[in-house]
C-alpha cells in the first residue's frame, strides 16, 4: 500500500525545485523498508521510554512526588543486574537460557530494589510529608546524588569502570538480540535488531501487567483516585500511609526494573552516567503524557519514541547534520506539549499541586 | 574558622583592589555620624567582605608555619592547615557559583518559582565571554573591554529570560520547572552540536583572543588582568613589601563584581518591587487581587536573575579561559545552585553564598591535589596503619577510594540532611535563632556582650 506512494512522490518531486538531499530524503523516506524500520524502531524505542518512565508516573499519581532519585535506581539497577548476569552466566550460554535468566533478575532485582524503596519511604521520606512538595523533590534528588557518587566509589574500587559502560554487562546479551549481523525479522527489506523487538515485547507485557495492576487491583485503585484527586482518598479514609509506603517501593522497584532492561541497550549500558539520562528521558515521558497518568504515559512513550527513531533515522541518512538531534527533538517535544497542553496529554490539571 | 578581626594591615595592603573599598569605606565612616549608623546596619556584610579580603593572606601565612619538633615527635601546623583550610583557588570557585546560587535564590527563593533551567542563563554568559573574546560575536570585536562583553551576556539573558519567561510564567509548580529545564535542554543539545563555537562543541570553545580585564572600561589604569588569563601579578603593592600573585588579583577582582552583584540583588529585595516578590511566593492569587500584574513582576525578576547569572557564567568563563557545555548549560550546574542554596538557605539571598563556601571547602579537603585530606593522611599516618587489610582492601586503598575526589558523595548526604533537619538551612536558621535578618540582630547582640 505504501509502495504505491511512491511513484506519485517521484512524479511530484521530479522537477526537482528543492533542494537534491531533500528530494531524496522525502523519497527514500516513503520506501516500505525505511518505513518499517522507523517504525519498529520507534515502537522499540516507545517501550524502553515506557518501562524507564511508568514506575514514575506511579509515584507522581498516587504521592504528588516526583521522584527524583528515580533514574539512580534505574542506575543501580543496571548494575546490579550486570552483576547477577555476569556471576549467573558461563559463557557459552545458549539464547533461551539467557533469556529466561534475565527473567529471573528481573524478578529478583524488583523484589529487592521494591523492598529498598518502601524502606526509603519509611526512613526518610515520611518524615517531611508536613512540608511543601519542594523538600520531597529536594530529598529524592540527594538520596539520588549519594547512590551515585556510592556507584562510582564501589565501580572504581572493584576495577569495573572507567570505560564509561561496562561492557562484561553488556556482553551478556543473547546474539540473537545484539549483533546486527543475526536480525531476528527482515520487514520489506528492512532488517530490525533483535533489540528491539526484544523491547517491544517486554514493553507489552509490562504495560499488561502496570495496567492489569492499576484496574484490578486495590493499591491500583487508590493511585488512579489519588491521580484525581488527593485529598478525596485521604478523606475517603484510604490508609494513605501504607499505600505510600507501597507505591513508592513499586516505583522504585520499576526504575530498577528499567535500569536492567537499559543493562542491553545498544547505546547505553551499565554506567554511571545512566542516573542522569534516565532521570531526563522518564521526566519527558511523564509530562508530555500528563503527570500521574498511565495512559499518558504509554501515549507520550509512543510520540517520543517514534520522534526519537524518526530523528535518528534523518540524522543518519545526513539530511540534516546535526548529531544532537533526537536529543534536541524530544525535550522541544516537552517544551511544545507544555505550550500548548501545560497538564499533559492526559493530565488533570490538578495533579501535584504546587 | 572564627577570624572576626580584620587585620588593618592587610587590609591596607590591599587598598589597590577594588576589593577593599568596603572595608575602607568602613575605616572612613567611623569619624561621620550619618556613615556611623549605615557601618552598624551593614555590620554583618562588612564582617563578612573583611573575613574574605583577610583571608589569603591569613592562609598563606597558616599554611607557611614552620614544623615543629615537641620532642615525642613532630608537630606540622602548616600541614595541618593546608589540608583543612581551602585554597584561594577554591574561594575564586566559591565565588562564582556563590553568585550563580545567588541569582538561582533570587528567583527561586524569592517567588517561588524553581528556575531548573538556570544553568542556561549561566552557560550565555560563559559563552558571550569565550566567544567575544576570541572575536566571534559579530559586532564585537577580540579586544571589547570584559565588562562589556559582561554585561553583553547579561544583557542576551535578559533577552532569553524574557523569551523563556513569556512562555513558562503560563505554568506553576512542577510544570514551571519542568518546562525551564526543557528550554534549557534544548539549548545544552544546541550548544554542543554547534560547530561554530569551536573545533570540537563537546568539549566547548577555549579563550584565544587577548586577555579580559576586569575594571573601568577604557581607562588603562583602572583595568585588572584576570589573573589565570594574564598571568597579572603585582610585587610590592605601593611598597608595602606585599606580593599579590595572580590568583589572588583574580579573587580580589572577582569578589568585587560578586559583592557589587549580591548589593544590586539586596536592593531589588528590599524595594517595593522586592515585596511583590515575596507577595507572590507567599500568594500568587492575593498579590494579583491587590492589583499587581504579577506576570510582569515575575518576567521582571527572571530577567533580573538570568542577568545575575550571566554575570557568574561570564566569571567563571573568564578565570578558566574556557567553557564547556557539561559545565555551564547543563542540568547539573542548576543542580549545584540548588544544593548550595539548600544547604545555605534559600530564601536568604546571602545564604548560598556560605552554602558555596561549604560546597568548595569540601571540594578542597577531598580533592586529591596538593592540600587535600587524602594526601594529608597518606603522610601523616604511621606505615603500619596504612596497610592494615579492611575487608580486602588496604586502609590506603579504603583512604584512596573513600576520600580522594569524592565531594559530591559527602556533600550528597549533607544536603539529604540538611533537607531533612535544617531545612531553612544556615543562615536560614541563624535568623530563625536571632529572630531576625543577621544584619538587623547582630550590633543588638553584640551590645549585649559588651556591657
Amino acid at each position: 500500500m505504501i509502495g504505491s506512494l511512491t511513484p506519485a512522490l517521484e512524479v511530484l518531486f521530479a522537477s526537482d525545485t528543492l533542494t537534491p538531499l531533500f528530494t531524496d530524503g522525502v523519497r527514500s523516506f516513503f520506501r516500505p523498508d525505511t518505513l518499517a524500520r522507523i517504525f519498529i524502531e520507534g515502537l522499540g524505542k516507545a517501550a524502553i521510554y515506557f518501562i524507564i518512565a511508568i514506575g514514575l508516573t506511579l509515584v507522581f499519581g498516587l504521592m504528588g512526588i516526583l521522584n527524583f532519585a528515580h533514574g539512580a535506581f534505574a542506575m543501580v539497577g543496571a548494575y546490579l543486574g550486570g552483576i547477577l548476569m555476569v556471576v549467573g552466566l558461563s559463557s557459552g550460554s545458549g539464547t533461551f537460557t539467557r533469556i529466561a535468566f534475565f527473567v529471573v533478575v528481573v524478578a529478583v532485582i524488583f523484589a529487592l530494589l521494591t523492598a529498598v524503596g518502601a524502606a526509603l519511604e519509611i526512613g526518610l521520606v515520611r518524615p517531611i510529608y508536613d512540608r511543601t512538595p519542594m523538600y520531597q523533590i529536594l530529598l529524592t534528588f540527594g538520596v539520588g546524588l549519594i547512590l551515585e557518587e556510592l556507584a562510582r566509589i564501589i565501580a572504581s574500587a572493584r576495577g569495573i569502570q572507567p570505560e564509561p559502560t561496562w561492557a562484561a554487562a553488556q556482553a551478556t546479551i543473547p546474539t540473537v538480540l545484539g549483533t546486527p549481523s543475526e536480525i531476528l525479522l527482515n520487514l520489506f527489506g528492512a532488517r530490525i535488531r533483535g533489540f528491539y523487538l526484544f523491547a517491544i515485547v517486554a514493553g507489552a507485557i509490562l504495560a499488561a501487567i502496570v495496567w492489569a495492576f492499576l484496574t484490578k487491583t486495590l493499591y491500583g485503585l487508590y493511585i488512579r483516585a489519588g491521580s484525581e484527586d488527593p485529598e478525596m482518598v485521604e478523606a475517603l479514609g484510604i490508609d494513605v500511609r501504607k499505600a505510600f509506603t507501597v507505591v513508592f517501593g513499586l516505583g522504585i522497584g520499576l526504575a530498577a526494573v528499567g535500569g536492567v532492561f537499559l543493562m542491553w541497550d545498544p547505546t547505553e549500558g551499565p554506567s554511571v552516567m545512566l542516573n542522569l539520562d534516565v532521570l531526563l528521558y522518564a521526566f519527558v515521558v511523564v509530562v508530555i503524557g500528563g503527570l500521574g497518568s498511565f495512559k499518558g504515559t504509554l501515549v507520550a512513550a509512543i510520540i517520543v519514541g517514534m520522534a526519537d527513531s524518526f530523528t535518528t533515522w534523518v540524522f543518519a541518512r545526513g539530511i540534516i547534520d546535526f548529531s544532537g538531534l533526537p536529543e534536541v527533538t524530544i525535550f522541544l517535544l516537552l517544551v511544545i506539549a507544555l505550550i500548548v497542553r501545560p497538564q499533559g496529554l492526559y493530565g488533570v490539571e490538578e495533579v501535584g499541586g504546587h | 574558622m572564627a577570624i572576626s578581626s580584620p587585620d588593618s594591615d592587610l587590609a591596607q595592603a590591599t587598598d589597590e583592589k577594588p576589593a577593599a573599598s568596603d572595608a575602607t569605606d568602613a575605616d572612613e565612616a567611623e569619624s561621620t555620624h550619618w556613615a556611623r549608623g549605615y557601618v552598624h546596619d551593614h555590620l554583618a556584610h562588612v564582617l563578612v567582605i573583611g573575613f574574605f579580603i583577610v583571608y589569603p593572606p591569613l592562609y598563606s601565612v597558616l599554611t607557611g608555619l614552620p614544623a615543629l619538633d615537641i620532642g615525642v615527635g613532630t608537630v606540622d601546623p602548616g600541614a595541618f592547615f593546608n589540608a583543612f583550610l581551602p585554597a584561594t583557588t577554591f574561594l575564586i570557585g566559591m565565588l562564582f557559583l556563590g553568585l550563580f546560587a545567588m541569582s538561582f535564590d533570587f528567583i527561586s527563593g524569592y517567588t517561588g518559582y524553581l528556575s531548573f533551567g538556570h544553568a542556561a542563563f549561566y552557560g550565555i554568559g560563559a559563552y558571550t565571554i569565550v566567544l567575544a573574546a576570541n572575536g566571534q560575536i559579530p559586532g564585537v570585536p577580540g579586544g571589547t573591554p570584559f565588562m562589556l562583553t559582561m554585561v553583553l551576556g547579561g544583557v542576551i539573558a535578559i533577552i532569553a529570560a524574557l523569551a523563556i519567561g513569556a512562555v513558562s510564567f503560563r505554568l506553576t509548580g512542577v510544570y514551571f520547572a519542568m518546562l525551564t529545564l526543557g528550554f534549557a535542554q534544548v539549548l545544552y543539545e544546541l550548544i554542543r552540536n554547534w560547530g561554530y563555537v569551536g573545533s570540537n562543541p563537546l568539549e566547548g570553545p577555549n579563550h584565544a583572543g587577548p586577555t579580559p580585564e576586569i575594571g573601568v572600561p577604557f581607562v588603562d589604569s583602572l583595568s585588572v588582568g584576570l589573573g589565570r588569563l594574564s598571568g597579572d601579578s603585582f610585587n610590592n603593592v605601593l611598597g608595602t613589601g606585599i606580593d599579590i600573585s595572580a590568583t589572588l588579583t583574580s579573587y580580589y577582582a572577582i569578589g568585587v563584581i560578586v559583592v557589587i552583584c549580591y548589593f544590586a540583588m539586596q536592593r531589588i529585595i528590599h524595594s517595593p518591587f522586592g515585596r511583590v516578590m515575596i507577595a507572590i511566593r507567599e500568594n500568587e492569587e492575593r498579590a494579583e487581587a491587590v492589583g499587581y500584574n504579577v506576570f510582569w513582576y515575575k518576567m521582571g525578576a527572571f530577567a533580573m536573575s538570568a542577568f545575575f547569572a550571566a554575570i557568574a557564567g561570564a566569571l567563571f568563563a573568564a578565570y578558566t579561559g574556557s567553557a564547556s557545555p557539561d559545565s555551564t548549560f547543563y542540568f547539573l550546574v542548576t543542580a549545584d545552585a540548588l544544593i548550595v542554596t539548600i544547604i545555605g538557605g534559600i530564601g536568604t539571598l546571602a545564604g548560598p553564598l556560605f552554602g558555596s563556601f561549604l560546597f568548595e571547602w569540601l571540594e578542597d579537603i577531598l580533592s586529591s591535589q596538593q592540600g587535600g585530606l587524602a594526601p594529608y593522611l597518606r603522610e601523616t599516618l604511621p606505615e603500619g596503619l596504612l596497610s592494615v587489610d579492611v575487608a580486602g582492601l588496604t586502609f590506603l586503598e579504603l583512604i584512596n577510594t573513600l576520600i580522594d575526589g569524592r565531594a559530591p558523595l559527602y556533600l550528597g548526604i549533607v544536603f539529604v540532611l540538611f533537607v531533612l533537619f535544617v531545612p531553612n538551612g544556615l543562615l536560614g536558621s541563624v535568623r530563625d535563632r536571632l529572630g531576625g535578618t543577621v544584619a538587623k540582630c547582630l550590633p543588638a547582640h553584640l551590645e549585649r556582650y559588651r556591657r
